[in-house]
Formats: structure tokens, C-alpha cells, sequence
């Protein structure tokens, strides 16, 4: 196990405060992922510094931050891939959030806007074919149909969506109207209305989507698509609304 | 400063930050400088064009001003700003309605390389006059 | 310990605390750890009329919680070797699946044999499948070959058991969610640095906010000892002794998913002898050393290697992924002399200090994530005895609330925020608009 000597800049900030980057040298193998390093710094230099985690390994969501300006889950990034030996290994809380101190910032709204779209954290899987044609590949097998053990009609999975505020982060419009749904609850409102059979929730999804903060603010950054780290693809399903919306407005138009 | 301090600066602008950012965002950017330059260009054209209701000579004078290298240089500023505003308009609007989400990186780029040869081709017609 | 003589600002809100329980104030217990026994045991207490107030030095589920397998276990892994604690597994599980539907992955397991010696096994397992009530069927090779494509090919025999899988961050949310709704106080990044004892009493809590760099007395009826794996340092501030030792475990999760159903080592548990499935990623995991300091667990890469071998047993794939992360905490198992880590009873146990000598402070440690509820009843019965209470548990059947309303119910501490002034009104949304 080789160790390496990482520079780290954190940003700190407590209420009170005038904010600063604090350096911390920290000794971690270097297989270590970039919230090891926070880990370390938190355990043996500052036990001050706040900062969130829960699972360590993306599903619980809660430890995005910027690292080097860019929105990352640290706990599956390694410090080998974002540190070139040099400079120092920059991490910021993420953009468009109160920040509550150093690297922990108020969740609140992202979470209201989840709840507003009331998706369940449960979907249902392929019937037949719960993986990708891509696994198959890695493993150096041909695509297969896949049974179902007795009694099930379908898989259970977990949504993509780890609510882990990265898109809310990237995106140019969260900065400037801090009343937009974000792609995080726009891709909410289309997973959901997808999940629903009833009309009347279907029109309040498609309502909130329509609304003055829903899809139509949304300015093609693409931000959301490109910084999501578990392909939720929040823009392709803001135009998937956008879509289903105008649809909607044509039948309306001519009468149906 | 490595970093953009959040406080001096006002929310909405925070577009202009393309730092570490996509292609994605570069053509958000670049659509709204364009088009902030367009709306500029759009009061100075009429303000050019009012010239016509003081007459032939200053009219003139005016077409010869145009003419001078410098000026054109500016035309071709203005035609990069209208392409690159202009078809990445259209790229913006499909992948609105959902055409080609996918590719909206590939479509940018496309959008670049149109306007780069465009450009070059009227470059070189507009310095020949 | 802090003692009588720097008490007087304590002293002076107990005093208010007794005239407040003539007004039939509920009384005030403290819960320290938001893990799942923390959260669990909130729930459970707030549920029945008790002033709750939890403190977590970090995020909801920062420590050993946080970081466990996931797996929502049937029981079968124990249903050989620990029958106590493969029948609170099952119970558990089926309560669980009744209160928090919509955070579990429910697809079931599979035991399956690679080896002769496994398949030798079969038998007393299914036998002790059957002695704890854990619904298990066989089911032929091919069947579970067509249910798994990635699974070893030259398995032996497959048992199908009512494994699951929850997310554990969200687990604890929801608990803590649904105490928030019955009055509960959540504080996040508030450490505990002191327990503040009156004669041979718990009276309160020296803690420091981790925000504010602020130091604060809290008063308490009883201090509950929930933090996991901290539980031995967080009584040995009122130098009591909780005999548990930390003992850690390294997971490997992979780039993607290559089980549908969780899939375990058909024998007496060992390293690397599960696989669980979440969303796009299989997790395979684990191995069991003692450590001396939980907060700084540094992964043994021999660990990490073992995974990967011992995962390939039952997907041989599992070497062509590559690893997307990898995890390693410790987890609170109870002492008892001279036993081997991996041997240690995965039960819980519930320290009632009265008979250390000093009151109004209990620990509860041990356990696993599964049977989290069941840990909360028992401590939570202990602490209304303690503190005369007459009230039923009542967490068996309460549906649990959405734990996205964890955060929205969370007292508000955002200061003026230096980075985004704007957003200060980020909490008027525009829901409450709609109405």
C-alpha cells in the first residue's frame, strides 16, 4: 500500500465568519476516494470541519461537493483521478444552496421540490431484461432474457435519482431564480407522472411542470445531464415533459 | 484568486462562469453574449440608418466609413455573432422539443464548424470589395 | 465527568424541570447517535408521548449505519449459527416491509452452494430455516441460473430466501421524520463532549455545536447511549464501562449490477460471502477485524483483494468490474471474553447503568440495522420503566412518514449565509404558494 501526501483546500466557513480556505496535508493510500481525505483531515486535523456523508458509495446522495470547482460525489471519486500531484485539491460546498458551514449546505429546498413531486424512491425494473446490453458485455456474456423467481411480476429497483443536489449545483437557471423547480424536481415530475395512472395527479404533475417555475425556464445548459453521477439524463426528461406538454396543448387546440 | 467569490457578485450572472464547464454550457453562454450583442447591434443599425433622413451626403459619408477595413472587420464580427446566435438557436429549439437530446454536444459542435467555414467564406467575399 | 460544583446553571433548569412535571410536562430524554438505533429508538419514544431531543455529532447515519451493507437480511444467515438473532432478523423483516415500503428493494435472496462442502450444508440449513420461521425454498439449479445470469454457472444448489435491500441514510430519515411529526428535536453536527452528572445522576448533556463553535448545557430525565461504535467512549465520560468492541468490515461496491437478488454463500457466515444488489451497483462484502479507532479505519487492501476472490465464487463477472467504491466501518459488537470477532452474537443488548451506579443513563449497543426497531422497543420499554411511563410501543404497526420531510422539519439553522445571500428566502417555496 503506497501512501501519498495530499494538499487539501477546504473551504471554511462559520456562522459569523469571514469564509477561507484552510490547507490540511493528509498521508492516505493513494486508492484512497477524495471523502477518505475529508474523513482524515476530520478524524486527526479538525474535528471542526463539517461536512456530510452517510454510505460511501453513491447511493445515499449526501456528500456532493465541488472538487476543483466541479460537482462530484467524493466517495466515488478517487484522489488519484482529480489530483495531479501538485496543487492542491480544491473543495467547495455545492453552488445554489445556503451554506450552512464549511462543506454542509441547507438541502432543505431540494427536498421540498422532491417531495412536491412525490416520486416514490421505487420503480420497477425491465420485466425480462434488468440489465444492460452493456453489462452483458463486460462480463463476456450474451444478452439474455431473465426469468422471474415465482410471484414476482417485475423487479424492484431503487430510483437513479440519489437526491444528491449536484444538478441543482450545475445549473445556470437555479442560480438566477431561486423559485425553479431544477432538474432534480423536473425529472422528479416526469418520473413520477410516468409511475401514475391517476388523471388527477397527473394533472397536478404536469401543472407544476407547466407552471412559472417548471420546464419552460430551463435554457439548454445541459449542466444537469453532464454533472449527474448516477445518469438520471434530468434534461433529457425536462424535454421529454416540455414535449408531452405542447402534445397536450395541440389536442387541446383542436378540440379533442 | 482561484475562485469566484459568490458575495460581490450578483446571482444572475453567474452564467458567464464557464469555468470546468461543458459544451453544454459554452453554448448557453455564448448564446446570451451573442444575443446581448445582437440587441446592441440592433439600436446602433437603426440609429445608421436615421442617417438617411439627413440626406444623400451624409448618406455617403456614411457608406464610405463603412467601407473602411475597420468596419468590416466589425461586419464580420456581427456575421460570426449571427450565426453562431442563429444556429445554435435552431440546435436549442429541437433538442427543446426533445429532437436529438442526445447529441447536443455533437449538434454544438456542428453549430461551430458551420459557422467557422461560413465565416471564413464571407471573410474573404467581404474583404474582396 | 463534570460535577456539583460547575452545575450551577444545570442545576437551575432541573429545578425548572421538576416544577414543569407538575404541569405533567412529558419528560425530556436525550438520544445520542441519529444511527439507526438512534433514529429507531426516537421514533419509538416519541411515539409514546416523550419529550425527544437527539444529538448526532455529523449527518443522520455518519457512522457505522451509514456505511453497512444494506441488506434487509431474512435471517438465513444465521439460522445455523445464531438462531437468537435469525429470528429477530425475520420478525424485523417483515415488520419493516409493512412500515417502510417504499425504501426497500425487495427482489428476495438466494444461499447458494459452490462447493461440495456447501452443499453438505444445505440440510442444516434448511432445518434452521425452518426451527426460525424464515420462509425458504429450494429451487433447482437451472431456475436459479435463469433468474441470475451472471451467477457461477457450476453452482451446486440454491435456496431462495426474503432477503432485501434499503438504502441505509433514507432508513434513518424516515424514523427520524416521523419523530419530528410527534415533537422530536433533531440536532445534526452537534457533538456531545460531556455528560453532566448530578450525586450518581445523568442530569444533561455539555455538547458543542459544530457550526457555531458554541457550547451548550442540556438538561435530561434520561440520557440514552445510542452511538454505535463511540458508545464505550461516550460512557466512559461518566467512567462506566460498555464492553463492546469495535470491530470493522471493508465492502466493495462495483461499477454495475450483476444480481438481481441478494446473493449469499450457502454456509456458516465467512469473509466476502454476500453480494447485495442496489440500484446499478453489487456490493459485495464482508470481512470483521477488531480496530481501536472507529472514527479512522484505514482499508486493508489484502481486504479489498479478498472481496473481489471471494465475490467471483458466486459471480465470476465480479472480476471484469471494475470497483466503483469501497467502504469500511466499524460495527458495535458486544464482548464477551475471549471469542473470535466473526463469532461475536450480532444480538443487541440494552445497559441499564442503574447498576453501574449511576442513573438516568442507559446504552443500548450491538445489533444491526435489520433489527433496529426491535432495539428501540426493548431500551425504549426500558426507559418508560425507568422513568415510570406506562406506554405501549406502537412502532410495529405505524406507517412511517416521508423521509424527505426530514430536512423541512429540521430546525431551521441556516445563519445569514455569507456565499448566498439571495437565498435566504430559499425555504419560502413556492409550495406553500400552491397552498
Amino acid at each position: 500500500m503506497n501512501m501519498v501526501k495530499v494538499p487539501l483546500q477546504i473551504f471554511r466557513y462559520k456562522p459569523g465568519q469571514a469564509p477561507r480556505y484552510d490547507t490540511f496535508m493528509v498521508e492516505i493510500p493513494d486508492t484512497s476516494h477524495v471523502i477518505d481525505a475529508i474523513d482524515t483531515v476530520w478524524a486527526i486535523h479538525d474535528r471542526s470541519l463539517a461536512f456530510r456523508r452517510a454510505c460511501h458509495h453513491s447511493s445515499c446522495g449526501s456528500c456532493a461537493i465541488r472538487i476543483n470547482g466541479v460537482e462530484k460525489l467524493p466517495c466515488v471519486t478517487r484522489v488519484t483521478d482529480v489530483w495531479g500531484g501538485h496543487d492542491p485539491l480544491r473543495l467547495e460546498p455545492l453552488r445554489n444552496f445556503p451554506v450552512v458551514s464549511d462543506l454542509v449546505v441547507d438541502v432543505t429546498g431540494l427536498f421540498q421540490r422532491m417531495s412536491a413531486a412525490d416520486m416514490s424512491m421505487i420503480c420497477e425494473a425491465e420485466a425480462f431484461l434488468p440489465f444492460t446490453v452493456d453489462t452483458f458485455a463486460v462480463a463476456g456474456l450474451d444478452p439474455k432474457l431473465v426469468e422471474l423467481p415465482e410471484n414476482f411480476s417485475r423487479f424492484s429497483r431503487f430510483e437513479k435519482c440519489i437526491e444528491c443536489g449536484i444538478c441543482v449545483s450545475a445549473c445556470p437557471t437555479m442560480a438566477a431564480d431561486e423559485k425553479f423547480l431544477g432538474p432534480a424536481g423536473l425529472a422528479a415530475i416526469h418520473q413520477a407522472r410516468k409511475k401514475s395512472n391517476d388523471p388527477v395527479k397527473v394533472e397536478h404533475l404536469l401543472g407544476l411542470a407547466d407552471g412559472e417555475h417548471g420546464v419552460w425556464r430551463c435554457h439548454s445548459a445541459f449542466e444537469c445531464t453532464e454533472a449527474c453521477p448516477q445518469a438520471v439524463d434530468p434534461a433529457g426528461k425536462i424535454m421529454a415533459l416540455r414535449r408531452e406538454l405542447i402534445a397536450r396543448r395541440f389536442s387541446k387546440m383542436m378540440g379533442k | 484568486m482561484s475562485t469566484l467569490d459568490y458575495r460581490k457578485v450578483s446571482r444572475a450572472s453567474r452564467w458567464l462562469d464557464v469555468r470546468r464547464r461543458k459544451l453544454g454550457m459554452w453554448a448557453y453562454a455564448l448564446n446570451r453574449i451573442t444575443g446581448i450583442g445582437l440587441v446592441v447591434y440592433l439600436y446602433l443599425h437603426l440609429v445608421v440608418l436615421s442617417l438617411l433622413l439627413r440626406g444623400q451626403a451624409a448618406w455617403d459619408f456614411f457608406v464610405t466609413v463603412a467601407r473602411s477595413p475597420y468596419v468590416l472587420a466589425l461586419d464580420v464580427i456581427l456575421l460570426a455573432g449571427i450565426l453562431i446566435h442563429g444556429l445554435n438557436g435552431l440546435r436549442i429549439a429541437m433538442t427543446g422539443f426533445g429532437i436529438g437530446v442526445g447529441a447536443q454536444k455533437a449538434l454544438f459542435v456542428a453549430v461551430m464548424v458551420v459557422s467557422a467555414v461560413t465565416l471564413w467564406v464571407a471573410t474573404i467575399k467581404i474583404f474582396r470589395i | 465527568m463534570q460535577n456539583n460544583g460547575r452545575l450551577a446553571g444545570l442545576l437551575s433548569v432541573c429545578d425548572e424541570s421538576a416544577k414543569k412535571e407538575d404541569q405533567n410536562i412529558p419528560p425530556h430524554v436525550l438520544i445520542i447517535g441519529a444511527g439507526s438505533t438512534g433514529s429507531a429508538t426516537a421514533h419509538d419514544l416519541a411515539l409514546r408521548g416523550l419529550r425527544v431531543t437527539v444529538l448526532e455529532r455529523g449527518e443522520v447515519a455518519f457512522g457505522t449505519t451509514g456505511r453497512n451493507h444494506c441488506l434487509l437480511h431474512s435471517g438465513g444467515r444465521y439460522c445455523v449459527t445464531d438462531q437468537e438473532s435469525a429470528i429477530e432478523c425475520i420478525e424485523e423483516n417483515m415488520i419493516l416491509r409493512r412500515i417502510m415500503p417504499d425504501l426497500l428493494e425487495l427482489n428476495d435472496g438466494l444461499f447458494v452452494a459452490v462447493t461440495e462442502a456447501d452443499l453438505a450444508f444445505k440440510d442444516r440449513f434448511l432445518q434452521g430455516c425452518a426451527a426460525c420461521h424464515i420462509p425458504a425454498r429450494e429451487i433447482s439449479v437451472e431456475r436459479a441460473l435463469a433468474i441470475e445470469p451472471f451467477l457461477n454457472p457450476k453452482i451446486l444448489a440454491a435456496v431462495q430466501v426474503p432477503d432485501g435491500v434499503f438504502e441505509p441514510f433514507r432508513f434513518c430519515l424516515a424514523f427520524l421524520a416521523t419523530a419530528q411529526e410527534n415533537g422530536t428535536i433533531v440536532r445534526t453536527y452537534t457533538e456531545v463532549t460531556d455528560l453532566l452528572c448530578v450525586g450518581r445522576n445523568v442530569a444533561g448533556v455539555r455538547i458543542r455545536d459544530l457550526h457555531t463553535g458554541r457550547q451548550e448545557d442540556l438538561q435530561a430525565d434520561l440520557v440514552v447511549n445510542a452511538a454505535g461504535p463511540w458508545a464505550g467512549e461516550i460512557a466512559a465520560k461518566a467512567e462506566i464501562v460498555v464492553p463492546e468492541v469495535p470491530t470493522a468490515g471493508v465492502m466493495v461496491a462495483l461499477d454495475c449490477r450483476l444480481n438481481n437478488l441478494v446473493l449469499n454463500r450457502l454456509n456458516k457466515p465467512s469473509d466476502g460471502d454476500i453480494i447485495v444488489p442496489q440500484r446499478a451497483t453489487s456490493v459485495i462484502g464482508t470481512t470483521s477485524w477488531a480496530v481501536e479507532n472507529p472514527a479512522l479505519i484505514t482499508i486493508p487492501p489484502e481486504h479489498v483483494d479478498r472481496m473481489i476472490t471471494q465475490g467471483q465464487q458466486l459471480i465470476p463477472a465480479v472480476k471484469k468490474v471494475p470497483m466503483r467504491a469501497k467502504m469500511a466501518v466499524a460495527r458495535p459488537l458486544i464482548a464477551k471474553s475471549g471469542v473470535d470477532a466473526r463469532k461475536l452474537s450480532r444480538t443487541f443488548e440494552c445497559f441499564d447503568h442503574e447498576r453501574d451506579g449511576m442513573n438516568g443513563f442507559v446504552t443500548i449497543t450491538g445489533g444491526k440495522t435489520t433489527t433496529a426497531r426491535a432495539m428501540a422497543e426493548k431500551v425504549s420499554d426500558m426507559v418508560c420503566r425507568k422513568l415510570d411511563i406506562s406506554a405501549e410501543c406502537r412502532t410495529r404497526d405505524t406507517l412511517l412518514a416521508s423521509y424527505r420531510l426530514f430536512f423541512q422539519r429540521t430546525h431551521s439553522r441556516t445563519p445569514s449565509s455569507v456565499a448566498d445571500a439571495g437565498h435566504r428566502s430559499y425555504r419560502r417555496s413556492i409550495f406553500n404558494e400552491h397552498g
